[in-house]
């Protein structure tokens, strides 16, 4: 399978990207393009317009690279960029975007691949997943996707840190819940 | 087992070709981009002197001409005069030399060398009476 491995940030060709280089851009593009389109399908579940978003994504990553300061910062830019993208969509649909939740300051000290799917697991997994409220759907897919840093995916998705580590831990612990259930009903 | 990276990877594999269509579409229309704005960057500076020239120069180009050949006049004149001048006339002429020297003897000469005199003391004002100037204007 031809899976994006999660680059070291400094290994990135931002600086020569930002010089115009065409090899660099399709470096960069080609590492993001699967996790860019799976964070915008799972969001927007449309397959033409995920599409079409992670395009527009590229290019107004091209148009924009000036702006960008730090260059390791180059993946939650991109995903921001994205998200924007995804929030525009919603709204040209006039779609309710975010139920809040009580912010909970609990402490989320898990990786994202602390949650391990079984085979038979799997449609569950994705079931719940598409259950969630968006806005833990989207700090739950940056989260495992990319790894990124609660202040990134508070970053990335303009909110306080407070609200991600909240949402991360309320979409964490139904997933959690979910499969733990599952296990017990199959032993 | 699998996590969630790998499995939402996994399910949108089939997606792979599309964004690899996409992808090279990006990069060729960012190619673009900067080639254009790499010749417009290129091309500013012989606009603006093509702007100038037309908008500057070629409606008043006769006035132009004219100021530009009597600067060139003058300048030819100029350098006429100020030409190299022969090796006896870089010095100054003699006889204007022995006049200042001369001059100057005169002055050291007779300079004044006492010591300034000193400032007369202000004259005391005593006004008359009125009455005794009457008496003068008419004696």
């Amino acid at each position: 399978m031809n899976m994006p491995e999660v680059a070291e940030p400094e290994q990135l060709p931002v600086s020569q990207a930002r010089a115009g280089e065409p090899a660099a851009w399709d470096a960069l593009f080609r590492r993001y393009q699967l996790p860019l389109y799976v964070y915008v399908f799972e969001l927007i579940r449309d397959e033409q317009a995920s599409l079409d978003l992670v395009q527009e994504t590229f290019i107004a990553a091209a148009r924009h690279i000036g702006g960008l300061r730090e260059d390791h910062k180059f993946g939650s830019w991109l995903f921001g960029i994205a998200h924007q993208k995804c929030i525009q969509r919603w709204r040209k649909r006039k779609e309710i975007l975010f139920d809040e939740i009580p912010e909970t300051l609990d402490e989320f000290e898990t990786g994202p691949d602390d949650l391990l799917i079984r085979q038979e697991q799997e449609a569950e997994f994705m079931n719940l997943l598409n259950q969630l409220p968006l806005p833990q759907r989207s700090v739950l897919l940056l989260h495992f996707f990319e790894d990124f840093s609660l202040e990134e995916i508070g970053r990335i998705t303009e909110t306080q840190l407070g609200t991600v580590k909240s949402r991360l831990h309320y979409a964490k612990k139904s997933l959690r819940k979910l499969l733990e259930a599952k296990n017990e009903n199959a032993a | 087992m699998k996590t969630p990276r790998e499995l939402l990877f996994a399910r949108h594999q089939a997606a792979a070709p599309k964004l690899d269509a996409i992808r090279q579409s990006a990069v060729a229309t960012v190619c673009d981009r900067h080639e254009l704005s790499e010749q417009r960057s290129q091309n500013a500076h012989a606009t603006i002197f093509q702007t100038l020239w037309q908008e500057l120069f070629l409606p008043s180009r006769r006035i132009w001409s004219g100021l530009a050949a009597v600067w060139l006049l003058i300048l030819t004149i100029n350098l006429a005069q100020h030409g190299p001048s022969p090796a006896g006339k870089i010095t100054a002429d003699p006889a204007m030399m022995s006049f200042r020297e001369q001059q100057r003897w005169m002055n050291e000469l007779f300079a004044d060398r006492t010591l300034p005199a000193e400032a007369e003391p202000p004259k005391t004002f005593s006004p008359k009476p009125r009455t005794e100037n009457y008496q003068t204007l008419i004696a």
